[in-house]
């Protein structure tokens, strides 16, 4: 504890500040990339043809090719910010994890829902965006045959349902750390946060689908 | 070993008066630290909740008001039971005080200019502040004051004032040493040297030598079984002082009793309730004040209201709980959502919490009960105490005697800061001339009998339960020294406490008395709390009138030819009742001993010849 | 009410050799507004006089009393049994040093974080006790108090997940005891200087909206505002003061 040590000399620096606001700003960003990119990917919803359009869209502008990269780097930038606060200590696991056990307290369990999804997103996102990447142009072909062997399904289905948590928890937190989700809307915040996790998890599941029993 | 700490100034009690008088000290560039058995904040200063008095007269209600007034409200209400030099420096003092205290920090409720309502008796009636005064501290009603004069926070006037202090004194580099209890007080038969402690963490004895030391530990009332005081209120202070053998406490039996303590925890709820316009109300919710005390009704002082409450309860207008006893309503239902909710927040809690009711639309159920000690360590006008030199007294542990027989409401909050202001001064002025010399024969002395005691409580053949005994005291205060008193009672009182201290002498602990063992610590103080209680039942059986608080039913008049008078109890070691002299209560009068105005009773004037 | 209680307390006695940390229970039953006050009074007075804990006022507003109720810190002092199952779990307030069984040293860590914020209004006037004192807005005067009504009892600690994480982390009960420094005008410091404070990742930065602290306070303190206020607050001065960290470094 440290009222057992003398007092530590404070530095006037803004680096937690720069790093917060970087941590928040990437988040953001990587949501509207998330919200944009649930969408192109539903556009298979209108058929193979819309789909590849997009895509090629995309390709032709460069958008993917650059886009993809920048997005990687954001990603990985996030993923540094955000690691600053995820415990790697098991001591310090411990003790969270026997608090959260405790406290039988939401907003904190939420908080280990979005440290954990986080992991597995860096994880499967990169994996994603490898064989995404490597392997353009998009095409609803490649899309459907990933989604008829097994384990891609699994992947994906495991995936999107981790996204969509912490997405909409990622949104609920800035809101509060912030102060623009007070003790006046929360509740209402809260209600929000789970229809956009439900919606996101609902749209991506049907593009899924669709993939899945598009004939091409 | 046991640990020694020096310092200049030992305050005993880290409360408003014991953090007051360390600032003053340490502004002064002396070395300061204040012992205490809870964190400094949680000290009883921060459940005061309606105010402190100071004749400052911003709001309407309290224009034209002066000390003059204050003073005379102040003397009424001790039923000139107090000392007036004192009480004009007191009341001299006290704006200056509330104007220091919102320099440092406290949010006092300010004046908002132009139209408002207030209720009085049940009744909602207009008034204009000035809108020039706007922004100015404002105040609110009280019983027993001819003005509005309590300042106040919300009703967290205590809390908010403690916590302005308390950060006051860290910045001022006092030191406080918590969870550490005073149990000895050492001296050398002329001087006091400082205490010895037991550490509340480890258990440890520990002794701080000091050129002065300050008793600032605040009432007593675990003494009774019913208060609203909080359960460290034992008077450590006060009965390491009598031990002495040498230092009086002063009125001891000067109890005050609070017509409003929620049944059946005994949790206060502020006078600011009646004084914003709540009202009193019997089983067939009439409202009977007004039908004993015309004039003021229920703002009459605290010991007139809580005699009339069991009058009426005695007349049979009681509501029968379900806690074998009889209690009365307090209605603040008409005082509307938003006062209650704002300025009578910690009400509204404490009516959520613990009674599960909404005052909002429910009515409070009240008695009077044990609330405020008068009497304690006597000191001059300048707080040192009678008997030794280099200790002093401040707060409502001391006799200082601005109270007399009964204290104003938001009169002894206003207290402790200006006597820690004044007293504060005066020792520095002592701290300046002193020289310390401690005479390690006379401390080690001090230490071994402590260790004794302990190691005979943890080793010995007692057998007595330590907890058993206290409630026996407890229970022999409240059935003969309560708000009515007598001859019969009071010596069965007397002779209870005399059994209880005999009995005190076997106590055994059933526990292993290891580290901050609570048995233990109760063991170490009951003896003192005993002697304390005595002093209170034995100074109420021999003071033969009624003043203020002090309702003999066979000595109904009050006699100022006889007992105008502060009783001073002393003990001597090894005794089994207290000494008592006697001193005037006042050594001069500015107010002559005349009618209060309230309360009715019949007065034995001093002129008066024996009959 | 004919309950009966069962009590399990969390015993350890770090001054006895003898003593290990273990659960103990404890039976009791229950009467009419019984708070946990009454009841652990009543199993020291009658079953076990060693148990250490903590009460002061028994009125909630000390602050003296928090413990952990159920897996909740609160007042244990203000909490109705009739609001409980019969079974009781209580353990002592965790982050702060264990004294003995349910008492922990709440005292020490708020001394030294009133220290380290600075707790006290900062100016540079002096007191005349002549003058008449400086007017204030009786709106502001209420907002203050709003926030200084912290007991300073600890359970926004205890309930703080950053807090059991990383032991120097400030907490709620300091955030907002600086935000109501901010709030009151007769505080000199500067933005700078409050940065200074709290601008870091042992102070605000370092909160990750939890809200734990906001669901325990039990004098319901507006926390979770505050903290979001004073977030961007300083947020907002880090950016615009981007350059000069260079120069006070
Ligand atoms: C519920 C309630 C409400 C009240 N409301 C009002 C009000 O509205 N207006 C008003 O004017 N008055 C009010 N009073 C009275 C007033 O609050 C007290 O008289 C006053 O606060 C006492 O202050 P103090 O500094 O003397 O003592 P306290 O604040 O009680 O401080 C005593 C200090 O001594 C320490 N201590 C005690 N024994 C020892 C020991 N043996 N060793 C070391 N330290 C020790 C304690 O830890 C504490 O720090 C109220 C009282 C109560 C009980
Ligand atoms: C710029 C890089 C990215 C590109 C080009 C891209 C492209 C695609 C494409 C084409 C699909 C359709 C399925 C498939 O072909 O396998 C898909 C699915 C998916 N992507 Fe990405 N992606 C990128 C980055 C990401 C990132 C960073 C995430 C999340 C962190 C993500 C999450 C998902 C999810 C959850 C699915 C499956 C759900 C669904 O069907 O909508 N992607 N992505
Ligand atoms: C690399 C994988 C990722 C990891 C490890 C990760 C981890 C985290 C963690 C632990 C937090 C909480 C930080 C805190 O409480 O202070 C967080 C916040 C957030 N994350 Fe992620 N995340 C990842 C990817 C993403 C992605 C792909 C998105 C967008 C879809 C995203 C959006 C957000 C948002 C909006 C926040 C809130 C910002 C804040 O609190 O400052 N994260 N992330
Ligand atoms: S903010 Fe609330 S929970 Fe935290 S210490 Fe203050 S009163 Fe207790
Ligand atoms: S629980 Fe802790 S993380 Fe922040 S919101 Fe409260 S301080
Ligand atoms: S004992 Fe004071 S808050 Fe519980």
């Amino acid at each position: 504890m440290w009222n057992d040590t003398t007092m530590y000399v404070q530095s006037p620096a803004k680096t937690s500040a720069v790093l917060d606001w970087l941590e928040v700003l990437s988040g953001a960003g990587l949501v509207l990339f998330i919200l944009g990119h649930s969408l192109f990917v539903a556009s298979v919803l209108f058929g193979a043809a819309t789909f590849d359009g997009l895509a090629g869209f995309f390709e032709s502008t460069g958008l993917a090719q650059v886009g993809g990269p920048l997005i990687g780097s954001v990603f990985l930038l996030h993923f540094i910010l955000a690691a600053r606060k995820i415990p790697f200590r098991t001591e310090q696991q411990k003790t969270l994890w026997a608090h959260a056990r405790l406290m039988r307290h939401e907003d904190t369990w939420l908080w280990l829902v979005q440290a954990i999804t986080g992991m597995l997103i860096l994880f499967m996102g990169s994996i994603h965006m490898w064989i995404i990447l490597n392997d353009l142009p998009i095409t609803a072909t490649k899309s459907v045959a990933l989604a008829h062997s097994g384990l891609w399904l699994w992947f994906y289905l495991v995936f999107l349902f981790c996204v969509a948590m912490h997405v909409a928890s990622g949104i609920y937190r800035a809101g509060v750390k912030w102060g623009y989700i007070r003790r006046d809307n929360r509740a209402k915040a809260k209600k929000a946060l789970y229809i956009l996790a439900g919606a996101l998890v609902f749209l991506d599941l049907v593009s899924l689908i669709r993939f899945y029993f598009l004939s091409v | 070993m046991v640990e020694t700490i020096y310092t200049d100034l030992l305050c005993l009690g880290a409360g408003l008066a014991g953090e007051r008088v360390a600032i003053e000290a340490a502004g002064a560039g002396f070395d300061v630290i204040c012992l205490s058995i809870v964190h400094s904040k949680r000290s009883h200063s921060s459940a005061a909740q309606g105010g402190m008095q100071a004749a400052l007269g911003n709001s309407v209600m309290g224009e034209g008001d002066s000390p003059d007034i204050h003073f005379q409200d102040t003397v009424k209400g001790s039923d000139w039971g107090c000392d007036q030099e004192v009480a004009r420096i007191f009341v001299d003092t006290a704006p200056i005080v509330m104007r220091e205290l919102a320099y440092w920090g406290v949010p006092w409720n300010r004046v908002v200019g132009g139209k408002g309502s207030y209720y009085k008796g049940g009744q909602k009636f207009e008034k204009v502040e000035d809108a020039a005064k706007e922004g100015l501290i404002t105040s609110r009603n009280f019983g027993g004051t001819a003005k509005w004069r309590t300042c106040y926070t919300s009703d967290g006037t205590g809390h908010a004032v403690l916590y302005t202090m308390d950060n006051r004194a860290t910045q001022m580099g006092v030191k406080v040493h918590d969870r550490i209890e005073a149990i000895a007080m050492i001296h050398d038969g002329e001087t006091c040297q400082g205490v010895v402690a037991r550490c509340l963490r480890t258990g440890k004895l520990r002794v701080y030598l000091a050129k002065a030391t300050l008793v600032a530990t605040g009432g007593y009332g675990r003494i009774y079984k019913n208060t609203t005081n909080a359960v460290i209120c034992e008077g450590g202070g006060q009965s390491i002082a009598l031990d002495t053998g040498l230092v009086p406490l002063g009125n001891m039996e000067a109890i005050q009793f609070h017509p409003t303590g929620i049944v059946p925890t005994d949790i206060l709820v502020t006078e600011g309730c009646r004084g914003d316009g709540g009202t009193l109300l019997d089983k067939n919710e009439d409202r009977f004040m007004p039908q004993y005390e015309p004039e003021k009704a229920e703002l009459a002082s605290r010991d007139v209201v809580s005699r009339r409450m069991i009058e009426h309860i005695r007349k049979g207008f009681g509501v029968k709980n379900s806690y074998g006893d009889d209690n009365l309503w307090l209605d603040i239902r008409h005082l509307g959502e938003a006062h209650i909710r704002t300025k009578l927040r910690e009400v509204d809690e404490i009516c959520q919490n613990f009674l599960g009711i909404d005052p909002l639309h429910q009515l409070i159920p009240v008695r009077p009960t044990h609330h405020y000690s008068m009497g304690g360590v006597r000191t001059n006008k300048d707080g040192a105490a009678y008997g030794l030199k280099g200790l002093f007294a401040a707060g409502e542990a001391a006799c200082w005697d601005l109270h007399g027989f009964n204290r104003l409401g938001g009169n002894s909050l206003a207290e402790t800061v200006v006597a820690g202001k004044i007293i504060g001064g005066k020792v520095v002025e002592y701290l300046k001339g002193a020289s310390a010399t401690f005479n390690t024969a006379i401390v080690d002395g001090f230490i071994k009998k402590e260790q004794a005691r302990i190691s005979a409580l943890i080793h010995g053949s007692g057998k007595e339960n330590v907890f058993e005994l206290r409630t026996m005291m407890q229970d022999a205060l409240m059935a003969g020294v309560g708000i009515f008193r007598n001859e019969k009672d009071l010596e069965k009182a007397v002779r209870t406490i005399q059994e209880v201290q005999e009995r005190a002498k076997n106590i055994g602990l059933k526990s292993n008395g290891l580290g901050a063992n609570p048995e233990l610590g109760l063991a170490l103080k009951l003896p003192g709390m005993v002697r304390l209680a005595q002093c209170v039942a034995y100074g109420a059986l021999q003071r033969r009138e009624s003043r203020g608080c002090h309702a003999r039913e066979d000595y109904p008049a009050r006699n100022d030819r006889d007992w105008l008078t502060r009783t001073l109890a002393t003990w001597d070691e090894g005794a089994d009742l207290p000494t008592l002299n006697y001193e005037a209560a006042t050594p001069t009068f500015e107010l002559p001993p005349g009618e209060r105005g309230y309360g009715g009773g019949k007065i034995i004037s001093a002129d008066e010849s024996e009959a | 009410m004919d309950r009966m209680l069962t009590i399990h307390v969390f015993r350890y006695n770090p001054q006895d050799p003898d003593s290990t940390p273990h659960m103990q229970s404890y039976y009791i039953d229950e009467t009419e507004s019984m708070t946990l006050f009454i009841v652990l009074n009543r199993i020291r007075e009658e079953q076990d006089p060693s148990l250490q804990f903590d009460f002061c006022c028994r009125a909630g507003i000390c602050g003296q009393c928090a413990m952990v109720i159920n897996g909740r810190p609160n007042l244990a002092c203000k909490t109705k049994t009739k609001d409980l199952p019969s079974q009781i779990t209580l353990l002592p307030l965790p982050f702060f040093k264990l004294i003995g069984d349910l008492s922990v040293d709440t005292g020490t860590w708020f001394r030294e974080m009133n220290t380290r914020v600075e707790s006290w209004i900062h100016t540079q006037k002096e007191f005349d006790p002549a003058a008449e004192e400086e007017r204030m807005d009786n709106d502001t005067a209420e907002k203050i108090y709003e926030l200084d009504r912290c007991v300073e009892c600890g359970c926004c600690l205890a309930a703080c997940g950053t807090a059991r994480m990383r032991e120097d982390f400030l907490g709620a009960a300091a955030l907002n005891r600086i935000a109501r420094f901010v709030l009151d005008p007769r505080d000199q410091r500067q933005e700078k200087d409050f940065f200074e404070i709290i601008g870091n990742d042992q102070g605000i930065f370092g909160c990750m909206g939890l809200l734990g602290c906001e669901d325990v306070c039990p004098k319901n303190l507006p926390l979770q505002d505050q903290l979001g206020y004073l977030r961007r607050k300083m947020g907002i001065y880090a950016l615009k003061n981007l350059r000069s960290t260079k120069k006070t470094c």
